[in-house]
């Protein structure tokens, strides 16, 4: 009865091994993937599908149910995918993993209110930036909190893998910052109160604030921090393409018309001048 | 295939994260011991009313039972998001309590403690039960003839015996519960899963995430083998005919 029973408890441990070593040396590259909530297609040019990875919801930059996801990155995606001959399928997916993901191949793109930093360059190569942002500090109106400096001490919310946990992390040592799996889990707690400050991209948090709940933004903090599009490493075809996609929408109107639309201003002029080179 | 331990095994971050991830697990442990303590009793309670005879009090044996299917049945997360997400807005309740911060762990602590309480009260009340409702029933009737009220009964008579019978499935649920307080990572409690996912994203890497499970292991697998061999010499005396008792 023993002899069986660990014979059995062998094969199935060799059989998971054997499964799981076929998937790390078969590459790995699995564009049609079922992963997130599902490829759905949303518009675009046409032609070959372009998975694109996002942490969905990350409003106003991305937000919706599958099949019907909107937002600053989607619209602008599916305009770049309309000059360049693909259809953008956006794919939900975790933030802190998703350069990993697009780094292996799990996704052709990932367009996720995502800032070009050093690190990340490390598993991926970025588009010229397509926005220019900088991060914010959201109270509940009223709290006598000012500013980012008086979070000191203080508890701090920031979502998981973002630049702007990196940046209360800096600047708040002796504060007790958690990290929210979601952008939204962040501001959530904010307006529970059970912390009393959230640092969180700009736009978002303008976005968070014009949605109501009693919360308002008492400092925005310069990082110069640009987003752009990441491909694997060494897609240089895809990427001068999305490059040349993004040039000729912001150069026939498009973008301005998708920046107007989600930020109810015109976009600032520096973002067309803005290049970057893939390291 | 060098991939994989790349992306698993590299214990250049294992070590570079070594401390950080420990520490992490400490907090795990802390958990698990407040709500493991807390459980217990409030299990120990939940199947004692359960127990409670007579037709008057059949709303409390009602609710009682209400109450352990109810929470048998949710998922843990569930309990955990509702009141996360739910209690710190419930005005009619004085702050201190709504947004704990009681012997220095912050409310994401509390929350998750009350939740696993919540859910873990239910099972190790059924756990509980298992072992009052094995001990024979001439016991209760013996020591009712001998004039002991049900409470002197129970308390004297029924629970002891009781109490000897019940390690092994408890030790079961102690497991179940130990692994759970990873849960509280959602809500941004720096406990072992969020420190490595921290890292995850941090580094890319998923090293840091095998070192956690490799802490639970650790203390765990001893702990099941202690159940398996307590399940062993039980139903080893089962086949020898003879009462069941833990010496």
């Amino acid at each position: 009865m023993r002899q069986t029973r660990l014979t059995a408890l062998l094969a199935v441990l060799l059989l998971a091994l054997a499964s799981v070593a076929a998937v790390g040396c078969g590459g790995g590259s699995d564009t049609t993937g079922t992963s997130g909530g599902g490829g759905v297609a949303e518009g675009g040019g046409g032609g070959e599908p372009l998975t694109v990875g996002s942490d969905i919801p990350y409003p106003p930059f991305e937000q919706g149910k599958p099949g019907e996801y909107t937002g600053f990155d989607v619209e602008l995606m599916e305009a770049i995918g309309e000059k360049i001959g693909r259809t953008p399928e956006f794919q939900d997916t975790s933030f802190e993993t998703i350069f990993r993901d697009v780094g292996q191949g799990k996704f052709d793109a990932a367009m996720s209110a995502a800032t070009i930093t050093e690190e990340r360059e490390k598993a991926v190569d970025f588009s010229n930036p397509y926005y220019l942002s900088e991060q914010a500090v959201l109270v509940k109106e009223g709290s006598p909190i000012k500013s980012l400096k008086e979070l000191e001490g203080k508890t701090v919310a920031a979502q998981q893998g973002t630049t702007g946990l990196e940046l209360a992390k800096e600047e708040l040592g002796g504060s007790e910052i958690r990290p929210y799996p979601e952008g939204p889990d962040a501001i959530n707690a904010l307006k529970a109160g059970t912390v009393e400050g959230v640092v969180i991209d700009a736009p978002v948090a303008q976005h968070a604030v014009e949605e109501g709940g009693g919360i308002e933004i008492v400092e925005k903090v310069a990082t110069e921090e640009d987003y752009g599009i990441a491909v694997a490493q060494g897609e240089t075809e895809l990427l001068e393409e999305i490059n040349k996609g993004l040039e000729e929408v912001e150069q026939d109107g498009t973008y301005a018309k998708i920046f107007e639309k989600w930020f109810h201003a015109p976009p600032p002029k520096a973002v067309f001048s803005a290049t970057h080179e893939a390291e | 295939m060098s991939e994989f331990f790349n992306q698993y095994f590299d214990f250049h971050v294992m070590g570079e994260h070594f401390w950080e991830v420990l520490e992490a697990f400490l907090q795990n442990l802390v958990i698990f011991a407040v709500a493991a303590a807390l459980a217990l009793i409030w299990g120990l309670a939940l199947a004692l009313l359960r127990q409670l005879p007579g037709k008057k009090l059949l709303p409390i044996r009602f609710i009682t039972v209400a109450y352990i299917d109810l929470f048998r049945a949710i998922p843990i997360l569930i309990i955990i998001l509702l009141i996360s997400g739910g209690v710190p807005f419930l005005s009619f309740i004085p702050q201190s309590i709504r947004i704990p911060h009681w012997f220095g762990k912050p409310d994401p602590f509390w929350y998750g403690v009350a939740a696993l309480v919540i859910v873990y009260g239910a099972f190790t009340a059924e756990v509980y039960r298992a072992g009052i409702e094995a001990v024979p029933g001439g016991q209760m009737e013996a020591a009712r003839s001998l004039g002991m009220s049900h409470w002197q009964a129970m308390r004297h008579v029924i629970v002891p015996q009781a109490l000897t019978l019940i390690p092994a499935p408890m030790l079961n649920e102690m497991i179940s519960l130990l692994k759970d307080t990873t849960l509280i990572s959602v809500i941004a409690f720096s406990e072992a899963v969020l420190v490595s996912r921290e890292v995850l994203s941090e580094r890319l890497n998923s090293s840091a995430m095998i070192l956690t499970a490799f802490f639970f292991v650790v203390i765990i697998l001893p702990l099941a083998r202690v159940v398996d061999r307590l399940i062993a010499r039980n139903q080893g005396k089962i086949a020898r005919g003879s009462h069941i008792e833990v010496a």
